[in-house]
């Protein structure tokens, strides 16, 4: 009956559909979108060097703290003992971050720069995709660096190029080191670009004569989706054993990702809201439409024996009905929508911080359907309750008197 | 109060019954302390001028308007305490209504009308279909059976309505002015229908007209005038 009464004034359902088959697709697209934005930025995120867990001397973590030998890890050995144990682990990279000065002989810069075990970290993070010109480092030891593309233009250094690092070693002493570029990375971050310098654990031990000392393990999970699980039970098993560091997780560490998140969900909940609006502003006028149109029948339903509720749920069912099809309708536009926008090659502008532009991409994300039913199935109830609620409520002979 | 010739107690009973209603700053009264009894198997016609209260003594009597003062008692029990939904029950299982403007689904087909009290009541749609295919082959409709009301006459929608009408057996079925929108050989088609039902099933009737022809066929007539019974034949 329900289906009959939709199916009754074409135009008018079709109008209605056809506004929730557009909140509908725009909830999912909207969803998938956001999805692919955010699981874009957090696997960038982690895999640009973050990791998914990192361990540090708890100084290390605080605001304003530099990450130098200032606070070098404690125990570094149980600490990778503990880390290599856990299941959860696929990887454990060990890093000496340290500052300083890069000069060509004369001109001096001033570099935010990471020692690091070259091959584990080519295997697990994006450093190598970054290089623009020249090679990632080959070995723990090789006497080689990696300059941000700002840092190398502002020295005027090439690839193939010797410069000469200048740091303070771990007792307060300056120290001096050539190492030759092997590349030139181009980071999203231009602050970061204009400061960045990678080379090996050998060379920058050398350099702050720290005796194989570091500064921090970054861990790197099979599976982001146990970051959580697997931190609690690092953490665990560390004060287990009574070593005195700290442990994060990759979302702690990014602050960024974080301020994109609430952006994201900020932006994408406002026009959520206008959708269900628009939705339920059209939805209801239609269902007081019906509902006005039909108060005769109405009556005589009454008359017949119907029960109020009965009237209610059939109006509900209308709104119902309307709403299924016009999911299902939704889903549709949106499959081919996705598919389209995700072959139109469109780049988008870089976000907030970063220099690169990313191409659009729509991801199916099963989520974002299911919220966008749940909204149109809601809305289209809500619509249809107040004119169900006044058609069951009408007396009787005033509904057939209706004109 | 009066019942017919019939000793059996009446199906149906109107005591006292005032209606008022507000037209403007004023009140109205539709009905001024009517008393009518519907006793079994009778063919009672309200008759009267417009405005004189016979679709607001039929409206009470069928359970679709409560009166001001007074009391509707269906087979000896009052419907006063009844709520809503026990009136619906009632009004589904017990009483027929036959209107004017036929009023039937207009998304259904005639079968489906006719089946749709049957449905209401929980008989199971196989059966109400086959129960609403022989309705509406007593009432001379059975081709008609899968056609929609908006492709059927004024005599076929009536006569849908009819069969709706006694689809669930009640024991009385109300109408208002039935003949009103159909033409003269249509309205005594009918008339002898609504006659037949009656004698054949048992079934009462109370029509409320002003059509003298439906008059002709009445057992007994109620005349009403501003509010209250001025004759009874």
């Amino acid at each position: 009956m329900a289906w009959r009464n939709v199916a009754r004034n074409r135009r008018r359902s079709l109008l209605t559909g056809g506004v929730v088959v557009f909140g509908f697709a725009s909830f999912a697209l909207a969803g998938g979108f956001m999805t692919q934005s955010l699981e874009g930025l957090r696997d960038g995120t982690i895999r640009s060097g973050t990791g998914h867990i990192q361990i540090a001397d708890p100084a290390a973590f605080a605001p304003g703290a530099d990450g130098s030998l200032e606070h070098p890890l404690r125990q570094a050995a149980d600490v990778e003992a503990v880390l290599r144990s856990d299941f959860d682990v696929a990887d454990v990279l060990p890093r000496l971050e340290f500052t300083g000065l890069l000069t060509n002989g004369s001109r001096s810069v001033p570099f935010v720069g990471v020692g690091l075990d070259p091959v584990p970290e080519a295997r697990t993070m994006d450093h190598p995709k970054t290089l623009v010109e020249g090679r990632w480092l080959r070995d723990r030891n090789e006497r080689a660096v990696i300059l941000g593309t700002g840092l190398a233009s502002s020295l005027g250094l090439k690839v193939g190029d010797t410069a000469t690092i200048l740091a303070t070693t771990r007792d307060g002493t300056l120290n001096a080191a050539d190492a030759t570029v092997a590349g030139l990375a181009d980071l999203p971050i231009k602050e970061l670009d204009d400061r960045y310098l990678a080379t090996t654990l050998g060379l920058a031990s050398d350099l702050l004569v720290a005796n194989g000392s570091v500064t921090k393990m970054v861990v790197v999970l099979g599976d982001t989706g146990r970051t959580g699980a697997a931190l609690r039970r690092i953490q665990d098993n560390l004060k287990v054993r009574s070593i005195p560091v700290a442990a994060k997780g990759w979302e702690e560490l990014a602050p960024f990702y974080r301020q994109v998140r609430l952006l994201y969900g900020g932006i994408f909940g406002f026009m959520g809201i206008v959708l269900v609006v628009v939705v339920l502003l059209a939805a209801a006028n239609t269902m007081l439409m019906a509902a006005a149109e039909r108060t005769r029948e109405i009556g005589t339903l009454r008359a017949l024996g119907t029960r109020a509720a009965f009237i209610r749920r059939l109006f509900l069912a209308e709104g119902i009905v309307l709403a299924l099809a016009g999911c299902v309708g939704g889903a549709i536009l949106a499959l081919l929508l996705r598919v389209v926008l995700n072959h139109s090659g469109i780049i988008l502008p870089p976000p907030p911080g970063a220099t690169h532009g990313m191409p659009l991409h729509v991801r199916f994300y099963a989520t974002a359907y299911g919220a966008g039913g749940v909204a149109m199935l809601a809305t289209l109830a809500l619509a249809s309750w107040i004119p169900a609620r006044r058609a069951a409520r009408m007396p009787i002979i005033e509904a057939l008197a209706h004109v | 109060m009066e019942a017919g010739d019939s000793a059996e107690a009446p199906i149906l009973e109107g005591q006292g019954l005032v209606r008022t209603y507000r037209l403007g700053s004023d009140w109205v009264f539709a009905l001024r302390g009517v008393d009518v009894a519907i006793a079994r198997g009778e063919f009672v016609v309200v008759q009267g001028p417009s405005g004189s209260g016979k679709t607001t003594l039929i409206n009470l009597l069928g359970l679709l308007d409560h009166p001001d003062a007074g009391d509707v008692r269906l087979d000896g029990r009052s419907v006063s305490g009844m709520n809503d939904d026990a009136l619906a029950d009632a009004r589904r299982d017990r009483i027929g209504f036959v209107f004017q403007s036929f009023s039937l689904v207009p998304v259904f087909t005639a079968e489906e009308n006719v089946a749709y009290p049957m449905a209401l009541r929980g008989v199971p749609e196989a059966e109400s279909r086959s129960r609403a295919r022989a309705l509406l082959a007593s009432v001379g409709l059975e081709d008609r059976a899968a056609v929609r009301p908006d492709l059927l006459s004024g005599g076929e929608r009536q006569r849908v309505a009819i069969a709706r009408a006694i689809a669930n057996g009640p024991e009385v079925v109300l109408a208002d002015e039935p003949t009103a929108n159909l033409d003269s050989g249509t309205a005594a088609g009918i008339l002898d229908l609504m006659r037949d039902l009656n004698t054949g099933r048992r079934v009462s009737f109370v029509v409320a007209t002003h059509d003298p022809r439906v008059a002709e066929r009445a057992g007994r007539i109620l005349t009403l005038r501003d509010g209250q019974f001025v004759d009874r034949a």
